[in-house]
């Protein structure tokens, strides 16, 4: 059976609310890194340098999962006033099939729900095409932050004595960014799954 | 979904939606009522919304609906107008009469078109078409803010949940033994039924009005004399007693 798209739009928005919450993780991280790089001097300078690009990453991630989970929602709501004008046009054409008596006079109502429905259908496949971008616009971060954490773990093994601490910050993006990579995915399977319009 | 009419002189007349033999399992059976004068009709608690598309298709053979000007939900209950979403579709230049009390509840049901006129506590009068209209102020039966229908000149008075029974969807229209019948409105009444105070205060307020069809929102409806039957059983109907 098909998913009902407001079901749909609102779990993929739940999913978005996950990802910049792991984010808004990352970013703390990375105000770590850059507290224990400055301590640890000259040793550390390139892990200095990589902890700019895990907060620029953060902050990118924050601020687009925000926009989707925004355009989701706002699917969300649309669908739902969908759900309902498809629901009066299905009511009134199934009172069409009983008799023809007054039919007409409720001709506008009947067109008014048709003309509701398929404006609303429109704007929902425009914005569902809209979240599929967003959704790949994230996968690239993910790609970023998996660079950005190999470059951590090689620059952790030149750090002296704060190798076992920066070595743990490094798996600590890694770990976050398969976080977010899942929700992520999770998200673009629900919107790959069959829609129902209604 | 059935359709009686109650009452006609003219163009002003009463219809009576329900007994509807394609009504889905486990929902309570509904009377609705379409009261109409001239170019204009009022939905009396229109129902549910599992019943929209049979109490719409069944209104449409009695008017045009551009002439169902006005709908009136005497409380709040699904029952009574969880079906508002779709009418709101359907009529969009409707007004909806109901408590003032309800309103924010009301509007959960989903309108963006109907206009909410609210109803003073202290009840009120419209015109429709020729005839007027009373609503009377019947709060606590069962609902805190509620009121029933009266029409002064067919005598009718629709009474919403009070003298409500639970009966089978192929049960006759009128009451016709009192004695059998007072089983089947017993419960219903002492449960949802929480004051006497005001039970006795409506008594007294409905024994004055001329009542030739008393219309309940379920179950059979009275004719004298078992109108005045009612109101004696009902005087003496201990309610709200669920916590004895
Ligand atoms: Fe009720
Ligand atoms: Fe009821």
């Amino acid at each position: 059976m098909a998913t009902p798209i407001f079901v749909t739009a609102a779990s993929i928005a739940a999913e978005l609310h996950q990802a910049m919450l792991e984010a808004k993780g990352l970013a703390l991280t990375a105000k770590n890194a850059r507290a224990l790089a400055v301590r640890a001097g000259s040793k550390t300078v390139g892990f200095k340098a990589i902890t700019h690009f895990i907060d620029e990453l953060a902050s990118d991630i924050i601020r687009q999962s925000q926009y989707i989970n925004e355009v989701s929602e706002g699917l969300s709501q649309q669908a739902v006033s969908l759900w309902r004008a498809s629901m009066a046009a299905e009511k009134f054409d199934w009172i069409a099939q009983q008799h023809e008596h007054n039919l007409a006079s409720l001709q506008s109502a009947m067109q008014q729900s048709r003309q509701q429905k398929e404006q609303l259908s429109q704007t929902l496949s425009r914005g569902l095409r809209e979240l599929e971008q967003q959704l790949e616009e994230g996968d690239k971060h993910i790609r970023t932050a998996n660079l950005i954490a190999t470059s951590s773990k090689v620059e952790a093994a030149s750090a002296g004595d704060f190798r076992n601490q920066l070595e743990v910050i490094a798996h600590n993006i890694t770990d976050t960014a398969d976080k977010i990579r899942a929700h992520l995915s999770r998200a673009r399977n629900l919107l790959s799954q069959r829609q129902s319009f209604a | 979904m059935l359709a009686t009419t109650l009452y006609e002189d003219g163009d002003h007349r009463w219809i009576m939606f329900g007994r509807d033999p394609h009504k889905t399992e486990g929902i309570i059976d509904t009377n609705q009522y379409l009261v109409q004068s001239g170019n204009q009709a009022i939905l009396l608690d229109p129902g549910g919304i599992e019943l929209f598309a049979p109490m719409l298709s069944a209104v449409l053979k009695f008017v045009r609906a551009d002439q169902i000007t006005h709908l009136f939900a005497s409380h709040q209950d699904p029952d009574i107008i969880s079906s508002l979403g779709l009418w709101d579709q359907a009529l969009p230049n409707a007004r909806l009469y109901s408590p003032w009390l309800w309103e924010g509840f009301i509007r959960h049901f989903g309108m963006e078109k109907i206009e909410y006129c609210a109803i003073p506590d202290e009840g009120m009068s419209i015109s429709l078409g020729r005839i007027q209209l009373q609503f009377i102020p019947a709060h606590y039966l069962h609902s805190s803010g509620n009121f029933h229908v009266y029409d002064p000149k067919a005598n009718i008075l629709m009474s919403g949940d009070v003298g409500a029974a639970l009966e089978d969807t192929d049960a006759p229209l009128w009451v016709d033994n009192m004695s059998t019948h007072i089983p089947k409105m017993k419960k219903f009444h002492q449960r949802w039924m929480p004051s006497n105070e005001a039970k006795i205060d409506w008594i007294r307020r409905v024994r004055q009005l001329d009542i030739d069809i008393m219309a309940p929102q379920h179950g059979r409806l009275f004719r004298p004399p078992f109108i005045g039957e009612f109101l004696n059983w009902f005087e003496d109907l201990p309610v709200g007693i669920a916590i004895r």
